[in-house]
């Protein structure tokens, strides 16, 4: 059985927050996308099936709305679905939700047990709240945008820009957080018969996922500069690895990696006795680098991250993200699954499950749903 | 905040054996729900986050900037409660207690506190917890329905589970570090561990829908969330692009740096502004946003030039046309730049770092995010921590979850906990405490 079997999700949003839906889809609700006649503006987003746009061709359409319906419904519909469900989630600001008669006050009244998220790129409050935001705004007013990019000169000035991201990862944390929020939100409803409205400021889940940043500014006085990702080297193939070196999960970290150089006899200045010692290899860091270097030259990229993660180092290969669909130990787990083509042209290769439980397993019941595709289903299942 | 306000995972016990980043932002989120989190710690295998640098500095003291460097040198010893960076962020609101696993008494107190509890999460390697003989075999001979969430880097089942990830290698293995790059350069990357957040929301959402399922059904389970599985679904169109176009991300000229292709737009991307290194995000894609814009801007006459007349041509014409925004960013602060941008508009934004949000965001501020709570040795005046960037109208979250406390010491709970919880006496616990059990 579904973690959420037999819950209605109804979904009012933007591309902004479809990847929630997703999620709760894949946990066995079902989720409801309401649609504008002309369909959701996210069905004109590309890439496009053959390059070519139109309403059922739409790559990211397809990706963010596996697992749901499509209903296209007219506002006394809407209110009537609205009565039937547990969860809606909606992108509109505070002002746009009383507009059109869903603010909390006017859902919850007909519905108590109704559990509201609006997902919102400021929250609903605040001197920002009606300010203008898509995904690049958020990375950069979050803070991974000023702690990514490229190295400073050796004079220590940028003549690059700080980076953000490609793919929308602001706009995917603040909806993977509605889901988290969502879900609270029902555990407690199981105890307290009650629903609630759930405020999510994409900015401010943007602001959270800056790991260390935030917290080393607090206690140096000084923001880190950006600088590339650590500990990339370039192997035989040309393709990259990040091999890194967490001296801080003990000794065998080191002892393991100079076995691995000295087996290619690359080890240098990393066999000397003197490096046995952290605070030293700390001192002379760059030798390090040097030796991992050497080795890289001697393997391609594949073999080069396997070598060290044989030897207990969290190394892996840059990989494209559509490289990530061969890994042999995700298609083991059966974590790719296939789908349907929304436009009929057979089944394509999707990104599943996110873990693996046991109890309720996660899973798309169904293919990404063409426009109005369901929309008798929805009004059927309302007269009964 | 109301401290009478119900909290939503009220009465939910987490029995909590994570540690490093990504199995700990799991349980941090579930505190901030009010889950009672008891992190089960060991003074002789100490979490690593506990004890990297940088540190908390102490009147009169500057702290180390972090770094490798800094990282390779944790030998010395340092106090386990000594306000390390990585454990502060990623500890507020749980409960410590310090229990030795390989002592058998040890071992059968930990037995005990599973019957008492709801969930039990780990992010050891494969097979620490087996070696202990705490199984979920075991645990489910304790406590039929308990759910069990293991969160590792390559999860516990497939043919590379002896794997091991942080967030770098994870965010290599699946594209993360590829999609961040500007065109016929290598990856530039990312500076952090964004999948350990990643990974750490899809963990609390593997315990709460268990939770859901265990509502319905009575039964618990055993979730096994791997770091490099909710990954994937981030660049999910790039995959689908190479499956039915074949077209792979894997080429010179992507990722497009800060352009975005899907809607494509211009002017877009990072620009200049007066001040050493600040920068502006500007992200123009509709024509009501070009003509925000060039308002702002006081209809400059190259706003008028054919080349910039369509948005397929200022899309074609995207390095002219930033030479043109950049020449006028360049002489304006950041922030009055985005408020006038703002306010005609257009979506624009300042590139934030760490100082900026916690000293000029006012929306961070009006928001109330950041939070500051107890610490036993810190006292009430302590460091201010990201807070919750949701909030919920009837369970309000919190840093300082249930218990309103930022991060414990390390055993800072044990008698609290063992005398409360499995009935034990504080001589008991004093007496194991002293043997090096408890401990």
């Amino acid at each position: 059985m579904s973690a959420l079997g037999g819950l209605r999700v109804v979904e009012l949003v933007d591309e902004s927050a479809e990847y929630c839906g997703r999620l709760l889809a894949g946990l066995g609700a079902d989720v409801i996308k309401v649609e504008p006649a002309d369909g959701a503006p996210s069905r004109h987003i590309g890439p496009f099936a053959g390059d070519e746009d139109g309403l059922e061709r739409s790559l990211h359409f397809w990706h963010y709305n596996v697992g749901k319906r499509s209903a296209v419904l007219s506002d006394v519909q809407l209110s009537d679905v609205l009565g039937t469900a547990d969860v809606v989630v909606h992108t509109l600001r505070a002002d746009d939700a009383r507009a059109r008669g869903l603010d909390y006050e006017v859902l919850s009244a007909t519905n108590p047990r109704l559990v509201v998220c609006a997902v919102t790129p400021f929250g609903q409050d605040g001197p920002w709240a009606d300010y203008l935001a898509d995904d690049l705004v958020l990375m950069a007013l979050g803070g991974s945008m000023a702690a990514c990019g490229y190295s400073p000169l050796p004079d220590r000035t940028y003549d690059t820009p700080p980076l953000a991201c490609y793919g929308d990862q602001a706009w995917q944390t603040a909806a993977t957080y509605a889901a988290i929020a969502v879900l609270g939100a029902l555990v407690w409803r199981a105890d307290s018969d009650r629903g609630q409205f759930i405020d999510v400021s994409a900015h401010e889940c943007s602001a959270s996922m800056t790991e260390w940043h935030l917290m080393n500014y607090l206690c140096t006085g000084k923001p880190a500069r950006r600088g590339a990702t650590a500990m990339a080297v370039e192997a035989a193939d040309g393709r990259q690895v990040t091999a890194l070196i967490p001296d801080f999960l003990g000794p065998h970290i080191f002892t393991n990696l100079l076995a691995m150089l000295e087996a290619d006899g690359v080890a240098g200045p990393l066999s000397d006795a003197d490096y046995a010692d952290p605070m030293y290899r700390m001192h002379h860091y760059n030798e390090i680098g040097n030796a991992l270097a050497r080795l890289a030259t001697k393997h391609d990229a594949d073999e080069l991250f396997r070598m060290g993660q044989q030897a207990g180092l969290p190394w892996g290969v840059i990989r494209a993200a559509d490289e990530a669909v061969e890994d042999r130990h995700l298609v083991a787990r059966g974590h790719f699954v296939e789908l349907e083509r929304p436009d009929g042209g057979g089944p394509v290769t999707h990104s599943g499950a996110p873990f693996i439980a046991h109890g309720s397993p996660f899973r798309f019941a169904r293919r990404s749903p063409r426009l109005g595709e369901h929309t008798d289903d929805v009004l059927a299942e309302l007269s009964r | 905040m109301s401290s009478t306000a119900p909290a939503a995972l009220s009465g939910i016990r987490v029995l909590d054996f994570t540690r490093l980043g990504f199995g700990s932002q799991a349980t941090l989120i579930l505190g901030c729900l009010g889950a009672e989190v008891i992190r089960v710690e060991s003074s002789r295998h100490p979490d690593p986050i506990r004890v990297m640098p940088p540190y908390v500095p102490r009147p009169g003291e500057t702290s180390e900037r972090f770094g490798n460097a800094t990282m390779a040198a944790k030998e010395s010893a340092v106090s386990m409660d000594r306000g390390a960076i990585f454990f502060k962020y990623n500890t507020g609101g749980k409960k410590s207690i310090a229990v030795n696993a390989r002592d058998p008494r040890g071992l059968d107190i930990l037995k005990q506190l599973v019957a008492v509890s709801d969930v039990v999460t780990e992010s050891f390697a494969l097979g620490t917890m087996d070696r202990w003989g705490l199984t979920y075999d075991v645990m489910r001979e304790q406590r039929d329905d308990v759910i069990y969430v293991s969160m590792s880097g390559y999860g516990h089942e497939g043919p590379d589970a002896s794997y091991i990830t942080m967030g770098p290698t994870a965010q290599a293995l699946t594209g993360l570090t590829h999609l961040v790059g500007l065109p016929g350069r290598e990856a530039a990357g990312w500076s952090f561990s964004y999948l350990d957040h990643v990974g750490g929301y899809l963990g609390a959402v593997a315990v709460l829908s268990a939770l859901l399922h265990r509502q319905q059904t009575g039964d618990g389970q055993y979730v096994d969330v791997a770091q490099l599985e909710p990954a994937t679904a981030l660049s999910g169109p790039l995959l689908l692009d190479k499956l039915v176009n074949g077209r792979s991300s894997r080429r010179p000229d992507f990722p497009p740096g800060n352009r975005r292709l899907h809607p494509a737009g211009a002017p877009q991307g990072a620009y200049r502004t007066a001040g050493k290194d600040q920068w502006l995000v500007i992200s123009c894609t509709t024509e009501p946003h070009w003509r925000g814009l060039s308002a702002a801007l006081g209809a400059p006459a190259w706003a008028d030039d054919a080349r910039f007349a369509t948005i397929e041509a200022r899309v074609a014409n995207a390095d002219e046309l930033d030479k043109h925004v950049e020449a006028w960013t360049s002489t304006k602060d950041k922030y009055d730049a985005m408020t006038l941008l703002q306010s005609h508009g257009v979506p624009a934004g300042a590139v934030q770092d760490s100082r900026d949000r916690l000293e000029h965001d006012p929306q961070l501020r009006a928001r109330e995010h950041f939070t500051s709570w107890p610490h036993r040795e810190e006292g009430a005046e302590t460091l201010p921590l990201e807070g919750v960037p949701f909030r919920m109208s009837a369970t309000p979250p919190s840093t300082g979850g249930a218990i309103h406390r930022g991060p414990p010491c390390l055993g800072e709970d044990t008698e609290a906990v063992l005398t409360s919880l499995l009935g034990m006496t504080s001589e008991d616990v004093a007496a194991l405490q002293g043997d090096g059990v408890l401990a």
